[in-house]
């Protein structure tokens, strides 16, 4: 301990430690507030989700068959690619906290780059994706599906229109951009906050080179931006077919 | 430091944990994607559909608890910790059990917003004559121009 952290008495009876805030009794305190904290944000998160989550549950229930013909435009390819990419980025990320915790700096900032990495690219891919649904107008509003044949092919039209409830099918995407566009929402805030915390880690910022646990509560969220992409990928991408 | 009667409590997990979960998850989005391929079969009151759904879901929370455990680290967590992780999704369950309520109500829907017969869990209701498959179209489609 160094005689200048010594000599900042916090009216405490014990040595203290460079990342040790003064109202927590010890690192081990301080350490569960951060954590708990951070969960008690993501359970609000959790709920956020949750609720899209079961109006997309009663709509499949209702809906199944014309959700099934809807889904058939997502691209699956591009889908799975994603989530390979966001699961990668998840990897890299708590590698950046072990790095954190062996206090390596330049590891934490290289992990924390490729993690950035892979938040552009899987936008870059959500681009794509959605424009090929804007493309076919597949985008929930007056002028939803003007051409269904083209979006959705000969296989799934019957007498010229398409063999499905334009509704549902309308309803589909208003769910699928709802939620994968919140979620791109969630990819951006992450972009910001890691590219902060990049920053701190390259000014040496006491907040983050004495503690791990901000970096760790960085890639708290992080990890749950990649949870709800878990549940978005099977339930947009991989609709089973009715049988 | 030597002064300090506490310690750093936090668990430093090997690399290769990660590493090994990090496959491990591939593996499943690989398995889940192939699945989705194959009609499965019914089982029970279950149809092959509803069996499929709720392959990929299980296989998606498998997932979802390794991302939670390991690379959330829950795992080596404080038990305050666990129970606002399990707070969460606890509420979540409670949500979803609106859907007891939603089954046990008979409501008439809206013109073109008919439950389709072979929705993922078809209500059957005596007095409620189903909608037949092939029929829901041709009562409401509309293509806007």
């Amino acid at each position: 301990m160094s005689a200048i952290t010594d000599s900042m008495d916090h009216g405490h009876g014990h040595g203290h430690e460079p990342g040790l805030h003064h109202q927590y009794e010890d690192m081990v305190q301080q350490t569960e507030s951060y954590i708990v904290g951070m969960w008690v944000f993501l359970t609000t998160e959790v709920m956020f989700f949750g609720a899209l989550f079961f109006i997309y549950t009663l709509y499949r229930w209702n809906y199944q068959r014309d959700f099934y013909i809807a889904h058939e435009h997502l691209n699956v390819l591009m889908g799975a690619g994603n989530t390979t990419v966001l699961l990668f980025s998840s990897f890299t990320m708590v590698m950046a906290v072990q790095s954190a915790q062996l206090k390596k700096r330049m590891h934490v900032m290289g992990y924390l780059v490729v993690t950035l990495m892979c938040a552009f690219t899987f936008l870059i891919v959500k681009y794509f994706e959605y424009a090929s649904k804007i493309a076919d107008h597949l985008y929930p509003g007056a002028g939803f599906a003007t051409d269904a044949k083209l979006a959705f092919g000969e296989h799934a039209m019957e007498g010229g229109k398409l063999v499905a409830n334009m509704n549902h099918v309308q309803l589909f995407y208003g769910l699928y951009f709802g939620m994968t566009g919140l979620h791109a929402v969630h990819i951006i805030a992450g972009i910001l906050v890691i590219i902060a915390l990049i920053r701190l880690w390259y000014n040496k910022a006491n907040s983050v080179i004495h503690d791990y646990v901000p970096t760790e509560m960085v890639g708290l969220y992080w990890h749950f931006v990649d949870l709800v992409w878990i549940f978005l990928f099977p339930l947009f991408y991989l609709m089973p077919k009715p049988h | 430091m030597a002064s300090s009667t506490h310690t750093h409590e936090h668990h430093i997990v090997p690399t290769r944990t990660y590493v090994a979960t990090f496959l491990g998850l591939v593996v499943l989005m690989v398995m889940t994607v192939a699945i989705a391929g194959v009609n499965l079969p019914a089982i029970g009151p279950l149809s092959g559909t509803v069996v499929n759904q709720l392959v990929a879901l299980l296989i998606a929370v498998v997932k979802a608890m390794l991302v939670i455990s390991i690379f959330m680290g829950v795992k080596w967590g404080s038990t305050l910790t666990k129970l606002w992780v399990a707070s969460g999704f606890v509420t979540l369950i409670v949500l979803f059990g609106i859907l007891g309520d939603y089954t046990t109500r008979q409501f008439e829907h809206q013109p073109g917003w008919e439950k389709q017969a072979d929705g993922a869990l078809p209500r059957v209701t005596p007095n409620e004559p189903e909608v037949p498959a092939a029929d829901s179209n041709t009562l409401n489609v509309k293509i806007r121009q």
